[in-house]
């Protein structure tokens, strides 16, 4: 309407998204002074390789590797690209999961959780179901919305917890985390069948779901490149060398959907109204209740999607041992979504920087004496900076508007959510 | 006689502040002498708060200065405010609940000797200024366990603490009881007879012509004038405020009462903070082309009463028929068919303050065939209809229906919470607290809605604590008094004096209608 008059600057979404790019570029320069500290006090690094480290996390995805001469070379590198994609595939659905959650008040901290469900549901019934029983396409499908359900389910329960007895959905999320990491660990404990004993270099891992359960005499065997894979749709000729596959045309298709129902459906406008005012959706006759479980079992199919398309890749492998750590796939949603300040389209953004980072990481191990945790660092730093991006972008309209007290509308609640989900990853890690 | 510097304590000439879009001051002057009271009159949305907030140094202006003492200030920041002997009680407290009222009243000028507080000359200056100035508070309670009055009077003692001369109070009122209203406006009337001087912001005229010395009155952000209080009235102040006459008083023609649309009978809440219920069996009806209207002093179960009704507590005894059909235990939806609800907190039941104004104004209808296809929003129907809402009803806004909700002044989203319940066209409308906190302007136009209602045919259930509000809008009066109905008064025959004592519970009914001696 009266749009015009205000300059693009001055825009909500361009503060948001500024406010976002800064707080990335913070990280990045942290994480280069720490590569630089690093390289100064060792003895194998020095001010060259701290150079090389510098360049590397700006720019490592460019990244073509060395030439004869021994210095980095630089241009588009097909297979990190493809990684990047690929890797992002999850980061996106857990980002979307978390996103769509914090758009209606709630903190879905329980992804991992979820994450885990979808895995083991996903590699049931991928690896579960003989070949010669349905056609792969329908088996991956099975797959997929198994994956999906359980996700949506183990959801379901924080938000069931929630809505009937008020119980915050952050402790009930924390627990189904870890019930889940046990429940996984004891499935494929039980279940012997799934435990890859053909490639028997590495233990506890479970058949990657390229192996198809087939009967050779008389005897049910796994064979390799019979099972079902995620098909490639032409990726694997434009990023050649690369683990790329339709899945991340899936999680964007996904993150359109999603997009689309939070701003255009009824069901969108009643969990964002039940998230902004529990009390006025109430008032006028909303669910709040069957909103919150709705909610979050959206959330929670999101998450579990997000690692079905993972696993179904048919090249990735489960380590099955859970029961001691939760997968950083589900926690690195929560960065995600707040960087992308929970749009979905800019979750699709987000998620790709992420999985760059990681592949950043790579390119470190692999060309200079640094190790990718450095990457970790980044990204915890990031983290961290995401709550302040609201700061940011607080004194970005402070500056403009002079009116602060508008600017800020539940960043508390966010930044609470950060220093949980902090928290959390520190007890990963311990 | 002195000089005119002198005179005035504090100057502030042509001051003109801008924002997007707004001009919230243009070009006004304010001159406040030493010891009188001066009122700040205009509607919501006149640039009061702006003009103040530019004075306590939250806001810089475009143009204009500010003299104190006939010396040019330049104001940056409360700080310097402070300095200047400039206090001010804002109309939402800036209290820390979980500290005490001592440490409330000290923080930010503590007394310390060597980093050490010392409370104790503190408390001593505190408890000799609360003692001249009668301003009880209880030093070592938690500011969340006293009542709003109490927080009040900690506002002001933090002020008369920091030694200030210059008392800036900022819609005082409108938290407070009748009584408390009273003991403030003695208060101020000390202040100033000690040589304070002291800006009262308001927009109830009673109140200003009680104890104010002049009147400035804004309009939409421009200036209209200073008057001497004992040279106006009522009615030519609120014309200046308003720009046209306005009507005061309500007029109506007789009700036509028809059929009992709204039938509650033996109707048992339970209150939260006790085990009592908090409404007691309580019976009557709510007829067609009637304004029925439920006093009563604040807490004794209106609220309470509503929810029972819209169902947003559930009852725990006794039916609620509505248009002929048993509602006692149904969902607020269902509810919601044959009812519509003003309700009595605007931001935390009326709107979602996030959202726009358009999807406020279909937050009950979103689901009708009109604004959805299966499932997806209609975003073209939505604005039109918010669009033709917004005209009829005349709800401004900066930005039209897409402004978000939280930045429409309190008596445009009142409107466009008025618009949308009455738009529904329901057979009944309860209303609870309609016009708090709003102007006359306001008042007058939602005041002549509800009658236009009611000559339509509907019910109108009306619960306000206002006595000038029940008397001159009503038909009916129920007295609410501990969760009962006490009474039942025609407007036209009794007098605010008598409802004063139903309302006090000195007075009550038998259910036969007969008078009975008090509890």
């Amino acid at each position: 309407m009266k749009n015009q008059g205000r300059t693009l600057l001055q825009k909500d979404g361009t503060k948001t998204v500024l406010a976002s790019l800064l707080s990335i570029v913070i990280g990045l320069a942290v994480g280069s002074i720490l590569v630089l500290v690093v390289g100064l006090f060792s003895d194998n690094l020095g001010m060259a390789s701290a150079w090389e480290g510098i360049r590397l996390i700006f720019f490592g995805i460019l990244s073509t590797g060395r030439n004869t001469s021994g210095s980095l070379t630089w241009g588009f590198n097909p297979q990190s690209i493809g990684n990047m994609l690929f890797r992002a595939t999850p980061l996106i659905l857990t980002g979307l999961s978390v996103s769509v959650a914090f758009k209606t008040g709630l903190f879905n901290i329980g992804a991992p959780g979820q994450y885990l469900m979808g895995t083991m549901v996903t590699l049931a019934i991928a690896l579960g179901i003989p070949v010669s029983a349905l056609p792969s396409p329908v088996i991956w499908l099975l797959a997929f919305l198994g994956g999906m359900l359980a996700g949506a389910l183990w959801g379901c329960i924080p938000g069931l917890v929630k809505a009937l007895l008020n119980i915050n959905e952050v402790l009930a999320c924390i627990m189904t985390n870890w019930i889940a990491a046990n429940l996984v660990t004891w499935f494929f404990d039980a279940n012997k069948m799934f435990q890859n004993t053909v490639e028997n270099t590495k233990s506890s891992y479970v058949y990657k779901t390229a192996y198809g359960r087939t009967m050779v005499d008389g005897a049910w065997t796994y064979v390799d490149g019979s099972g079902v894979q995620t098909a490639k749709l032409g990726l694997d000729k434009i990023f050649p060398g690369s683990q790329v596959n339709a899945g991340i045309l899936i999680a964007i298709l996904i993150a359109v959907g999603v997009y689309i129902l939070m701003t255009k459906t009824t069901l969108g406008y009643q969990l964002k109204a039940c998230g902004s005012n529990r009390h006025a959706a109430r008032y006028a006759g909303i669910n709040d209740k069957r909103n919150i479980v709705l909610s979050m079992a959206i959330a929670g199919a999101l998450s579990g999607a997000g690692a079905s398309l993972y696993y179904l890749a048919g090249n990735t492998e489960f380590f099955w041992q859970t029961y001691q750590s939760l997968p950083a796939a589900g926690f690195n949603g929560i960065p995600v979504a707040l960087l992308a300040a929970n749009n979905p389209i800019g979750v699709i953004f987000t998620g790709c920087f992420m999985s760059m980072l990681n592949i950043v990481g790579l390119q470190l191990t692999n060309l200079t004496a640094y190790n990718e945790y450095i990457t970790d660092v980044i990204i915890s730093v990031i983290v961290y900076l995401s709550a302040f991006s609201l700061l940011i972008k607080m004194l970005l309209s402070s500056r403009k508007k002079g009116k602060p007290a508008q600017a800020a509308p539940d960043s508390p609640a966010e930044v609470k959510a950060v220093e949980e989900a902090s928290a959390e990853k520190g007890g990963e890690r311990a | 006689m002195r000089t005119m510097e002198s005179e005035n304590i504090i100057e502030m000439l042509h001051i003109t502040k801008e924002f997007p879009g707004i001009i919230a001051n243009d070009d006004i002057t304010l001159q406040l002498r030493r010891g009188e009271i001066h009122a700040l009159l205009g509607e919501n949305g006149a640039g009061k708060s702006t003009l103040m907030s530019v004075l306590f140094g939250l806001y810089q202006p475009e143009k204009g200065i500010i003299k104190k003492n006939g010396q040019e200030v330049k104001i940056h920041d409360p700080n310097d405010a402070t300095a200047l002997g400039i206090g001010m009680v804002h109309q939402h407290f800036k209290l820390i609940e979980v500290f005490t009222v001592l440490d409330n009243i000290i923080l930010g000028a503590e007394t310390t000797k060597m980093g050490f507080l010392q409370k104790k000359e503190a408390r001593a200056k505190v408890e000799a200024l609360s003692e001249r100035y009668g301003l009880k508070v209880d030093l070592d309670a938690k500011v969340e366990d006293i009542t709003v009055g109490m927080q009040q009077r900690v506002e002001i003692l933090k002020m008369l603490y920091r030694d200030n001369e210059i008392l800036i109070f900022d819609e005082p009122t409108a938290v407070l009881t009748p009584q408390e209203i009273d003991e403030l406006m003695t208060t101020m009337k000390e202040f100033a007879k000690e040589g304070k001087s002291i800006l009262f912001i308001s927009h109830k005229l009673n109140e200003i012509m009680a104890v104010s010395d002049r009147v400035t009155v804004l309009r939409k952000g421009k200036y209209i004038g200073t008057v001497d209080a004992k040279d106006t009235d009522k009615q030519s102040l609120s014309n200046m405020m308003v720009g046209r006459p306005v009507q005061l008083e309500v007029t109506k023609a007789p009700a036509r009462p028809g059929e009992a649309v709204l039938d509650v009978r033996e109707l048992c809440v339970p209150s939260r903070s006790h085990k009592k219920n908090a409404v007691n069996h309580v019976s009557f009806q709510a007829r067609a082309g009637e304004i029925l209207c439920i006093a009563g002093i604040d807490g004794n179960g209106q609220t309470e009463l509503v929810h029972g009704l819209t169902g947003l507590e559930k009852s725990s005894g006794g039916t609620v028929t509505l248009c002929g059909e048993d509602i006692s235990h149904a969902s607020i939806k269902h509810r919601g068919a044959n009812m519509s609800h003003i309700p009595e907190d605007r931001h935390k039941h009326g709107l979602v303050l996030d959202f726009t104004l358009e999807q406020n104004l279909v937050l009950q209808r979103f689901n009708e065939k009109r604004f959805q296809t299966h499932g997806f929003i209609n975003q073209g129907a939505v604005r039109e209809y918010a669009g033709q809402l917004i005209e009829q009803y005349d709800v401004r806004s900066g930005q039209g229906p897409v402004t978000m909700a939280r930045s429409m002044s309190g008596g445009n989203q009142q409107k466009a919470i008025i618009a949308r319940e009455v738009d529904r066209e329901k057979p009944l409308i309860v209303a609870v607290q309609p016009t708090r906190g709003l102007d006359v302007g306001a008042i007058e136009y939602i005041h002549g809605q509800l009658v236009a209602e009611r000559d339509r045919g509907r019910a109108v259930l009306l619960v306000s604590l206002e006595l000038d509000e029940v008397m001159s809008l009503s038909d009916r009066i129920l007295v609410m008094y501990e969760g009962e109905i006490v009474g039942e008064l025609d407007p036209k025959q009794t007098t605010v004096q008598e409802l004063g004592l139903y309302m006090a519970g000195a007075k009550r009914m038998d259910r036969s209608g007969k008078e009975e001696k008090g509890a």
